[in-house]
């Protein structure tokens, strides 16, 4: 097997399963810590096939961003008596050893990439520029239709959380 | 972008930008009669610029869009439908929501995102078309602030209508491995053996999620529960306009990528739609609520609506006139489907949908008018001469004998048969005279009165003089 098909199928692998492990916790921080493990995967496997874009986007928005803020949600619900008995339980190994395996796993690719002589990235190396001539080229309606997505969802989420707020702010006054 | 490109997407320009105007109007004014008459008017602008639109010619834009008659058809149908259901929403919802500005916003992107899918030909189009308008459908179903049935429905129709998405998503994703393009027209010399499995795996997971969306047997579950959860104009509109965008999308892909010249797959849609007929019908037979009972019939009349797809996508098939029977269906489909949701919203009390049969005991002599736009309704889902359901089945049963696909046109010469129990079921709760004499009416709702006398006199109207919708939807084939 040559190093590319190497560096292909070990994250690809990863990320298998750590979505695995996603879907089969029951504890939803934990099935998180996950998901945050398979995203950082399916980056490893954008850098390597020459999307250093893509990759970085895929960190900084979903792994970064989204996941971030649903274990904020997450571990912010239900702050009781037995919050502080939980987060002990967050710092024992079981919660992070196996992710942070698999993490290292990831870190050995990158760290493999990096030091080859750069032949292991397959393919044209996309860049923000050519992303970024793409959706302002061809795909600005596309563009333009995400835009009326994100407008719904937003729309949406206004109507239905505003009645959960009053329903609290009823509550506490 | 040239300018007569410009001049094709003028409907699409004016849906949006009204978006965009009635947002700053709702967030400045907060009035519901503004955004109420806002979203009126942006939609009947849209229509009004069809005609300038047309004359603009197919035009494929940046290979993601095409903008031809078929499109524009589908506009005006999706337009007409959303009006509809504005008028309907607009006495409705008072007793249901503190704050109402916001369904009519969400009520235009979700047309926006119907009209777009229906002019799809590339994967990216399909995909952000469709779930602009899935998502706007989410909170259109949960919009009611007080009851939890509709938040029921919405989180049912959000999961599952997600799970359907992503599939549809692998599907993609598989056809363009194969492919190495998104678009819809696919070059098959160039594939090989192992590239063809890929794509037809890919197509299969593709059509799953597309039935999914269309609830067809087997992928029918959610349909009833979704209905039954959701404020009743927008279960018409989740009924017509969503089933309506996902068959037009379904329908030019077929016809762009020869999907049913795969066996497998042309054999596949044919068992799918037998099942959807026979199990819609039969499943139909003991409801005793008329929303689920719609669910279940719309599950069979969509089964019916895959004849046109068999007869347009086969090798064999003729693709004008599947496309034709196909749009005069769902013309047919949209009519009646609204006319007996609008009924319901009507009748609808300030808490309870008028969903169970036995608030339309006697209906006849207490709400003549309404009373005989649901019989008109229920009749013309029957598929009884004189309506426009008669002639939207002579077209598929028409479209089955030309395509020579006898076990669908036995399925459904079967489903009718059953059909017909159900439908006259309703009519004959309504003509029975009450035996604790006749109350009196409840209160008006003129404006809701008129759509459904107008859908009504409609759906009449075509069944008497069909020629007006069959020459609209000759020669359109995308």
């Amino acid at each position: 097997m040559t190093t590319d098909l190497v560096l292909f199928w070990v994250p690809a692998l990863v990320a298998l399963i750590a979505t695995l492990m996603v879907i089969t916790r029951k504890n939803a921080s934990r099935a998180l810590i996950y998901l945050v493990v398979s995203l950082l995967a399916v980056a490893v496997i954008f850098f390597v096939l020459g999307a250093p874009f893509a990759a970085a986007l895929e960190v900084v928005v979903y792994a970064g961003a989204i996941v971030v803020l649903f274990l904020f949600v997450v571990m912010m619900l239900n702050l009781g008596r037995s919050s502080v008995l939980r987060e002990t339980r967050w710092l024992q190994p079981g919660m992070w050893a196996f992710p942070f395996i698999l993490v290292f796993v990831l870190a050995i690719v990158m760290f493999n990439v990096f030091a080859g002589s750069g032949d292991e990235t397959k393919g044209q190396e996309v860049g923000p520029k050519a992303v970024g001539a793409e959706l302002f080229g061809p795909y600005l309606l596309a563009v333009e239709l995400a835009g009326f997505l994100l407008l719904a969802a937003l729309v949406g989420a206004y109507h239905l959380g505003r009645r959960y707020l009053e329903e609290r702010r009823e509550e506490a006054g | 972008m040239t300018a007569l490109q410009a001049q094709a997407l003028l409907p699409y320009f004016v849906l949006s930008g009204g978006i965009v105007v009635l947002l700053l109007l709702v967030a400045w004014l907060r009035s519901e009669v503004v955004a109420f008459g806002g979203a009126v008017a942006v939609l009947v602008g849209a229509l009004a610029t069809v005609p300038w639109a047309a004359q603009a010619g197919p035009q494929l834009i940046d290979g993601m869009v095409k903008i031809d008659g078929y499109a524009l058809f589908f506009l005006a149908l999706f337009v007409l439908t959303a009006i509809a259901t504005a008028v309907l929403s607009y006495r409705y919802l008072g007793p249901r929501a503190v704050h109402r500005q916001e369904f009519y916003i969400l009520l235009v992107i979700a047309t926006l995102g119907a009209c777009v899918t229906a002019t799809a030909a590339h994967f990216a189009g399909f995909l952000l078309g469709l779930e602009v308008l899935s998502v706007s459908l989410y909170a259109m179903i949960a919009y009611p602030e007080e009851a939890k049935p509709p938040l029921e429905a919405a989180i049912k129709y959000l999961v599952l209508s997600g799970a359907a998405s992503s599939t549809m998503l692998f599907g993609m994703a598989a056809i363009y491995l194969a492919n190495g393009t998104l678009a819809f027209g696919y070059d098959g010399a160039g594939l090989t053996s192992s590239d063809r499995a890929i794509l037809a795996l890919g197509q299969a997971m593709l059509l799953a999620g597309v039935f999914f969306k269309l609830s067809l047997v087997p992928f029918h579950m959610w349909t009833p529960d979704v209905y039954q959860g959701a404020p009743a104009p927008v279960a018409g509109f989740v009924a017509t306009v969503s089933k309506g965008a996902v068959f037009a999308v379904l329908l030019r892909y077929a016809l762009a990528s020869d999907l049913l010249d795969t066996d497998a797959l042309h054999a596949v849609v044919v068992v799918i739609a037998v099942l959807s007929m026979l199990g819609g019908n039969l499943l139909a037979l003991l409801q005793t609520n008329l929303k689920r009972l719609l669910a279940y019939s719309s599950i069979a009349h969509l089964g019916y609506l895959l004849i046109a797809l068999v007869l347009a996508g086969a090798a064999n098939g003729n693709p004008d006139l599947g496309v034709e029977t196909g749009l005069v269906y769902l013309v047919g489909y949209f009519l009646m489907t609204l006319a007996a949701f609008g009924v319901m919203t009507v009748l609808s009390g300030e808490r309870e949908d008028a969903e169970e049969l036995d608030a339309y005991d006697g209906l006849l002599w207490r709400r003549p008018v309404l009373a005989t736009v649901l019989v008109v309704a229920a009749l013309s889902l029957a598929g009884i001469p004189l309506t426009v359901g008669f002639i939207a089945k002579f077209y598929v049963v028409n479209a089955g004998v030309a395509g020579a696909a006898w076990a669908l046109v036995w399925a459904l010469i079967v489903g009718s048969a059953i059909g017909v129990y159900y439908y006259l079921r309703i009519v004959f709760a309504m003509i029975a005279r009450p035996a604790d004499g006749v109350d009196a009416a409840a209160g008006a709702h003129w404006e809701g009165l008129v759509t459904a006398v107008v859908l009504g006199v409609a759906t009449v109207a075509l069944g008497v003089y069909p020629s007006a919708v069959i020459e609209l939807a000759q020669g359109l084939a995308p």
